[in-house]
Order: C-alpha cells, then sequence, then structure tokens
C-alpha cells in the first residue's frame, strides 16, 4: 500500500516563476490497484510520479511505502521497489548497450553494482523467455544495440526492464503517447499482460482518455496539483468519455483543457 | 632504422597505452572530459621514483604509484559528485594541486633513476636466468606486451561485470541506470579510481623506462590518451569493448610511431610535439564532420570533449 500524505511540490519557490505543482495532494493506494491518471495541461501528473520515484524532493508531506517513510530516501535507493516507464523511449534503456545487456542491469537490480558477471548461458536463457512473451521477435537479437530499436520495441523492452523484478508499484508516465496507434495498442496489451499476472500496482498517466477509461480498476483525475475525482469499480467500468468530461465540468466550472488529449 | 624505430614504438605504445586505457575509461565510457590525467601521470612517476630511490622494491613503488593515482580518481570525483563542481574544474582543480604534490614527494623538480634497480632490471636479470639466450633488448618490449595486453583483458573482464554494465550505462544514460537502482555519483568515482589508477600505473611505468621522472612530464598526457583512443576507434571501430580496448592500444602504438617518424626525419623539432598532438586531436575529432558533409562513411566516431 503506498499514502501520499499530504504531499506538496513547488517549483522555483520565491521567484517570478513559483509554480505549485503539487497542492496538499493526498492518495491512497492499495495494493494491486491499477490506476489511470488523467488531468489537464499543468496539473501535476507527471510532477506526482516523479515525487514518488524520488526524482526530487518534495516541499512538505511524507510518501509512506507498505508502512515505510520513503519521504527522503535517494531515487536510486527506491529504484530496489519501483519500476518505471518514461514518456520518452530513449530514456528507458541505455542505447549504445545491447538488449541483453540493458536486461542484465534490470535482472541484478537492486544488486547491480556487483562484481557478478553480467552475462552467462543461464541469464540469456532468462532474457529469451522474457523476450518471448512480446510479439516483436527480440528474443533473436539478444546482442542488438538498442539505439537500432524503435520506439515501440524500446518502450516494450523498458517495461520488461521495469517488471522484470516485481517491484512495489511500477509508475508509467504517458509511456505510450509517443508512439503510433498500432504500437501504442501493442504495448498497453503488454502492459496490462505483465500488470495483471503478476498483480503490480500500477500507476498510469495517459492523454488518451479511452485507455483511461478501459484499463485499470481506477481512474482519478487531476487538476492543479490536486486530485478531483476518483472514480473506482462499478462507476468506473460504466463510465465513459462525455460523462467524464461533463462530471469535469460540474466539478470544476471549467471546461477540460488539454491540448493533447486523445477523445478516442 | 625502421625496424628499430617500430619496435621502440611499440614499447612506448604499450607503456602509455596502459594510460590511453584509463582516459578511453572517463571520456568514453563516462563520457566524463577528466583532466586530473595530466597530474596523476607525473604522480604515478614520482611516486615510483621516489620510492626506488630510497630503497624500496620496485614492483612494490609501482603498486603504491597505482594506489596513488585512484586516490587522485577518488579526489576529483568526490569534487564532482559531492561538491558539485562541473567534471572539467574539478580534474583541473586536482591537476593543478597534484603539481605542487608531486614537487613534494620528489623533493625537487626530477629524480633520476639511472643505476636503480627498476622493475625491468629485475625481470632482466630473471629472464637471464630462464632463458639466457633471450636478447636483452627485447625485454621491455615482451614485457610490455604482456602487461599492456594483460590490463587490457582485466579492463574487458570488469567491462563485462555487472559493475563494468553501471559504469557503461552511467555514461550512456544516467537517468535509465538510477531508475535500475545504481547510485550514478559511486559509479562516476569507481571509474574515475580505475581510470586514474592506471594512468598513475602507467607514469611509474614510463618513468622506469626512460630513466627519470620529471615534474614536467604529465603535460599533454590527456591530449595523446585522447589522440590513442580516437585513432583506435576511427581505424578499428567500437562495436564491442573487446575491440574497443584494442584500438586504444593500437591507436597509442600508431601515435607514437607517427611521432617517431616525424622526429627521426627531422620534420620537426622535439619541441614542437606538443602543437602536432593538439593539431592531430582536432582533425580525428573534425574529420567525421567533414566525412559527413562530404557524404563519406562514417566509422562511428560520435563526438568527443564536449559532454
Amino acid at each position: 500500500m503506498v499514502i501520499l500524505d499530504h504531499i506538496q511540490k513547488i517549483f522555483h519557490q520565491d521567484t517570478p516563476n513559483e509554480n505549485q505543482a503539487l497542492n496538499n495532494l493526498s492518495l491512497k493506494i492499495e495494493d494491486g490497484d491499477f490506476i489511470t491518471v488523467i488531468g489537464s495541461n499543468g496539473a501535476g501528473k507527471s510532477t506526482m510520479l516523479n515525487a514518488m520515484a524520488g526524482v526530487f524532493p518534495i516541499n512538505k508531506g511524507k510518501i509512506v511505502l507498505d508502512g515505510k517513510d520513503i519521504t527522503n530516501l535517494a531515487e536510486h535507493k527506491r529504484a530496489a521497489f519501483i519500476g518505471r516507464v518514461f514518456q520518452d523511449p530513449m530514456l528507458g534503456t541505455s542505447p549504445s548497450m545491447t538488449i541483453e545487456e540493458n536486461l542484465s542491469m534490470a535482472y541484478a537490480r537492486p544488486r547491480n553494482m556487483s562484481l557478478h558477471w553480467g552475462l552467462d548461458f543461464y541469464r540469456r536463457k532468462i532474457f529469451k523467455d522474457y523476450l518471448k512473451d512480446i510479439p516483436l521477435g527480440l528474443e533473436n537479437r539478444l546482442s542488438t544495440k538498442v539505439k537500432l530499436l524503435s520506439g515501440g520495441q524500446r518502450q516494450s523492452l523498458t517495461l520488461i526492464m521495469a517488471t522484470m523484478k516485481k517491484p512495489k508499484l511500477l509508475l508509467l508516465d504517458e509511456h505510450t503517447a509517443a508512439l503510433d496507434p498500432k504500437t501504442a495498442i501493442l504495448v498497453n496489451n503488454l502492459t496490462q499482460k505483465i500488470v495483471y499476472k503478476n498483480k503490480i500496482t500500477t500507476i498510469m498517466v495517459t492523454h488518451n482518455l479511452e485507455h483511461a477509461i478501459k484499463m485499470g480498476n481506477r481512474l482519478i483525475m487531476m487538476h492543479k496539483g490536486n486530485i478531483v475525482m476518483d472514480i473506482k469499480g462499478e462507476e468506473k467500468s460504466t463510465m465513459t468519455i462525455p460523462r467524464l468530461l461533463n462530471k469535469f465540468e460540474q466539478l470544476q466550472g471549467e471546461k477540460f483543457v488539454d491540448d493533447r488529449v486523445m477523445l478516442a | 632504422m625502421l625496424q628499430n624505430l617500430f619496435l621502440k614504438s611499440l614499447e612506448q605504445g604499450l607503456a602509455f597505452g596502459i594510460m590511453a586505457l584509463g582516459v578511453y575509461i572517463t571520456f568514453k565510457i563516462l563520457k566524463f572530459s577528466d583532466l586530473t590525467v595530466d597530474g596523476s601521470f607525473p604522480l604515478g612517476a614520482a611516486v615510483a621514483a621516489s620510492l626506488i630511490v630510497s630503497g624500496h622494491s620496485p614492483f612494490f613503488a609501482t603498486l603504491v604509484a597505482l594506489f596513488a593515482g585512484a586516490s587522485a580518481g577518488f579526489i576529483t570525483g568526490f569534487l564532482n559528485t559531492k561538491a558539485g563542481i562541473s567534471d572539467l574544474l574539478s580534474g583541473i582543480l586536482t591537476m593543478t594541486s597534484l603539481y605542487s604534490i608531486n614537487l613534494r614527494i620528489m623533493g625537487r623538480p626530477n629524480t633520476p633513476l639511472l643505476n636503480q634497480p627498476t622493475v625491468y632490471a629485475i625481470i632482466d636479470d630473471f629472464s637471464k636466468k630462464v632463458w639466457p639466450l633471450f636478447p636483452s633488448k627485447h625485454v621491455y618490449l615482451l614485457f610490455f606486451i604482456i602487461f599492456a595486453l594483460f590490463i587490457k583483458v582485466f579492463l574487458d573482464a570488469f567491462l563485462k561485470t555487472q559493475m563494468g554494465f553501471a559504469l557503461r550505462a552511467t555514461g550512456d544514460n544516467p537517468q535509465m541506470i538510477r531508475s535500475q537502482g545504481v547510485n550514478t555519483d559511486l559509479a562516476k568515482i569507481v571509474g574515475l579510481v580505475i581510470s586514474n589508477g592506471l594512468v598513475a600505473l602507467s607514469g611509474a611505468l614510463v618513468a622506469q623506462y626512460q630513466g627519470f621522472a620529471d615534474v614536467g612530464m604529465g603535460v599533454g598526457t590527456i591530449v595523446a590518451g585522447l589522440a590513442s583512443v580516437i585513432i583506435g576507434e576511427s581505424l578499428l571501430g567500437g562495436r564491442t569493448v573487446f575491440v574497443s580496448t584494442l584500438g586504444v592500444l593500437f591507436g597509442s602504438f600508431l601515435y607514437r610511431f607517427s611521432i617517431s617518424l616525424v622526429l627521426s626525419f627531422r620534420l620537426a623539432q622535439a619541441s614542437d610535439l606538443k602543437l602536432f598532438t593538439a593539431i592531430v586531436v582536432i582533425i580525428a575529432l573534425t574529420a567525421p564532420r567533414f566525412r559527413q558533409s562530404l557524404k563519406l562513411p562514417t566509422k562511428g566516431c560520435e563526438s568527443y570533449g564536449n559532454s
């Protein structure tokens, strides 16, 4: 269980550019939750994910994971139990290293500064089995450098790397936004397959309202650094896009504005 | 004469090649522009020479030199990661302070090692016992070939371990490797420690090879190292770690060989060498761009020194 307790994040504090990205945000994430996150421009969706991952310190509040306060834990230490996939397919993998070398770093987590050989027969076999799960034919290209892969292939690889050692929390920050629609579907299917099979607690930010409604068991909508809507259970499974937008307008008294939002 | 020139360059190329392997770790793997090298190379020489002159075993002296270089690397890494000083400046700071430290270690600007028991003298004696007919003048060469290849294989093996992967990823995509749970600060420090350890080791061997340690012998080390790395990569390419490190040693040899050629044909005088080296590096760095604009095939030589 993850608890965000009244967290606040202010960028450029005490300057004219001061920006309150997270405003007393509280959220309780149950084990096995698959939460989709939508929100208008600058709502703080990515900031919330980055705060959980420890990319920057937060100004106020507490982050608790399974009863352990991780508010001040360094980013690389949180990585032991938090898996991440980024929007930019370039960010999740090491481009000039091979597929198997990248997988090896994820496999060794969190003891990946040891002097153990990075690759051996046994590990290669495991990696092949993992790659067989995705219909991209990567299992026969283990020694290909990742920079030669397409965006979709990289995101799939990053997803496998993020979930290889089952994380307590998986953070997906618009991980299909940079992909073409067909590849996005493939990566989304892979996401659902991995998440449900391993019962990984997941938070997925998306701009695609349809994905947000169809995927996961819970949907939250963010606005101006806070959560304005939290839909679960039956309400979530019967939700439609027009009703969602309507509800937002009722709650906030303004229209849902997102340059990149995809309604279908 | 040319054969002699060739063999001498091979000796030197391999001796300096160990230094170039150190430069390869920082510049190519960590993408860290480390100028400590100009200080840690003479540091290795100074430490080894002083210890040998004061009667210690040359092997012990060389080993201590290696650790001295490693600690210089640690200081640069600490300045960069913990004190937040940029990579260039933290290297320059360590390099500058090492100049004074080297003078302190030797107590004077240079230490001659003539008639002192160096590692080569000991190996020479040993080889005479094992194989009396082996020509003495090739002992250096044999030693350098074995030793430099040993270091190369050791480095290759290290870069294939989990820690080696972490170092390579730190230079390639720090964001990614942090999200995989690696402390990139630690990875940088480890890389700098190993790199400068190798550079100082090379300095210690070169001092014993040329028969003296001099406080000014480090000037331009980084440029020579970089030249070796670049020449190696543009000739052999960098598909795998094995090929890259081999390329570094080969590049170091070619670099020394071309210098010897220029000098022996009296195309330049010794004092012009640093200028030539700098020009060679500039050409090597800009060649890919020219090749690109001429639409000629390039061999994987990306940008250097501007990370």
